[in-house]
């Protein structure tokens, strides 16, 4: 999978996401996860992914019940959980493996979209853990200092508040010192920039893109 | 020609409160120049004013000029000026902004436009010269403090910067990784002839390397010259001599009580060198 183009990985995302919404059986929905987990084997992500998916099915788990709880329909809550799982794991796939600096490349080179947006992307994953790392701090900090969130949900909600507002404040003096830093690199300085690595598709590429038109094209030709 | 030049530069963020006040300071080209002062005496501003983030980043008002390399920072872009100087701010974290390693170090390079090849060879070359070869594919978040200091100063140097400006790039190193830090600068310094201007508090880890000091209180240039003669008028003056080193606090007691005059102690081997050979002169003149 790490071999395959991200334009084309992006292509997938956006197709089993039309499929899951089409396909209407259980077993046609299973089938689709099932290829999705083979795909994620073949690409031998690591361990973290499947914690991740664990904690996805677990989520649909919890819906599929909520759902049979108000409708009383077992196959309807199945099939729903089914679609969510589907069209969630086609994210786990692109994200686990595709590099962000080539995703960047493809949105920019290949789907014509400005750099700042998709650097954006890159930016906001890479400081996923910096600002979880910081929200650690910060509650030890206030632990430190007596913090220690108890009573009903609300009341939890807005002790935590106490978190939040020296977190945003942090962000915020981040995204300042970052947009100063992108600022002394020389960031957005010419209109044509280039990319280290190479995202052009190649044969598989269009194999898969092909492929996925043309199943596509049943899925809607059968329902019409 | 001086590799940073500033003519009777002010600056304000906010009119009329002055961060700098009528600087007028020359840095020669290939020097390892050190910004020294109390908090608030604006080391920090004078580092933006010479990358050119003020006042083009930050606003505010200014007077006089600044010259970098012979351009007028005023005059120029700070795109165009990152081209000669590479800048380390404090807060180096943030500076991070890709997945890895070598996407680090090849995005100022991507920004310039350089061929992919080149991008690549590059990469290599300046990993190598700050001693991150086999980390390419390392996730940023997976270094320690002092290699993402390093991360930071392989990204600057990737396009070839002839000057560095590093805002405090100690601040969150351990002795060790600070120690190792400055020996890297200083070798960027010498070998590669790459003129280095750095803010630092402690002057002690500094002063090995340095050939001059600036400093600065309130806004405004008290003294600026060699660091013994920078840590002479401190120590004269009673200004910031809480930033003294122990060792030269020591040697310049010791001068005062004795009227002997040491050379520079930039080391404590130097100071130990200098101290045996004046008691042996004492020795052999008792006996």
């Amino acid at each position: 999978m790490q071999k395959i183009a991200p334009i084309t990985k992006l292509a997938l995302t956006i197709f089993v996401t039309i499929w899951s919404i089409v396909l209407q059986s259980l077993p046609a929905l299973t089938a689709l996860i099932v290829c999705q987990l083979i795909l994620l084997a073949i690409a031998k992500v690591g361990s973290s992914v499947y914690k991740g998916i664990a904690s996805l099915f677990a989520f649909a788990a919890i819906l599929a019940g909520m759902q049979y709880a108000i409708n009383s329909d077992l196959l309807l809550a199945a099939i729903t959980a089914s679609k969510m799982i589907a069209m969630t794991l086609v994210f786990f796939i692109l994200l686990a493996t595709t590099r962000m600096q080539d995703l960047s490349a493809a949105l920019v080179l290949q789907c014509h979209i400005p750099y700042e947006y998709a650097f954006m992307l890159t930016a906001a994953l890479r400081f996923i853990p910096d600002f979880l790392a910081e929200s650690k701090a910060i509650q030890e900090a206030q632990a430190c200092r007596g913090y220690s969130p108890q009573g009903n949900v609300l009341q939890r909600f807005f002790s935590y508040m106490a978190v939040i507002k020296p977190l945003v404040l942090k962000a915020v003096t981040k995204s300042e010192t970052m947009a100063l830093s992108l600022e002394l690199r020389g960031f957005g300085s010419r209109k044509t920039r280039s990319f280290k690595n190479n995202v052009t598709l190649a044969l598989q590429d269009y194999a898969m893109l092909l492929s996925m038109i043309l199943l596509t094209s049943y899925l809607v030709m059968q329902i019409y | 020609m001086p590799a940073i030049t500033l003519q009777n530069f002010s600056y304000a963020y906010n009119h009329p409160k002055k961060v700098l006040d009528n600087i007028t300071l020359s840095i020669e080209t290939g020097s390892f120049s050190v910004i020294l002062g109390p908090s608030g005496a604006g080391k920090t501003t004078l580092c933006l004013a010479v990358a050119g983030a003020v006042p083009h980043y930050f606003g505010g008002s200014s007077a006089g000029k600044v010259y970098v390399t012979g351009i007028h920072t005023k005059e120029s872009s700070m795109q165009q000026l990152s081209l000669t100087v590479g800048t380390v701010l404090q807060d180096y974290e943030t500076q991070l902004v890709t997945m890895t390693v070598e996407e680090e170090v090849a995005f100022s390079l991507e920004n310039m436009g350089i061929a992919p090849q080149e991008i690549t060879h590059r990469v290599e070359e300046v990993l190598d010269k700050v001693g991150l070869t086999g980390y390419e594919k390392q996730a940023v978040t997976d270094l320690s403090g002092g290699q993402k200091q390093r991360l930071v100063l392989a990204s600057v140097l990737a396009t070839n910067p002839k000057i560095l400006v590093l805002d405090e790039p100690t601040s969150a190193l351990d002795p060790e990784g600070t120690h190792s830090l400055y020996k890297l600068l200083s070798d960027l310094n010498k070998e590669h002839g790459i003129t280095i201007l750095v803010v630092e508090h402690d002057i002690a880890t500094v002063l090995p390397y340095a050939d001059q000091f600036i400093l600065l209180e309130n806004g405004q240039l008290i003294f600026n010259g060699t660091p013994e003669k920078v840590l002479s008028y401190m120590a004269a003056k009673q200004i910031f001599t809480e930033a003294i080193p122990p060792l030269w606090q020591l040697k310049l007691m010791i001068e005062e009580l004795t009227a002997r005059q040491f050379a520079s102690w930039h080391t404590e081997e130097e100071a130990i060198a200098q101290l045996s050979k004046v008691l042996e002169e004492e020795a052999d003149k008792n006996a």
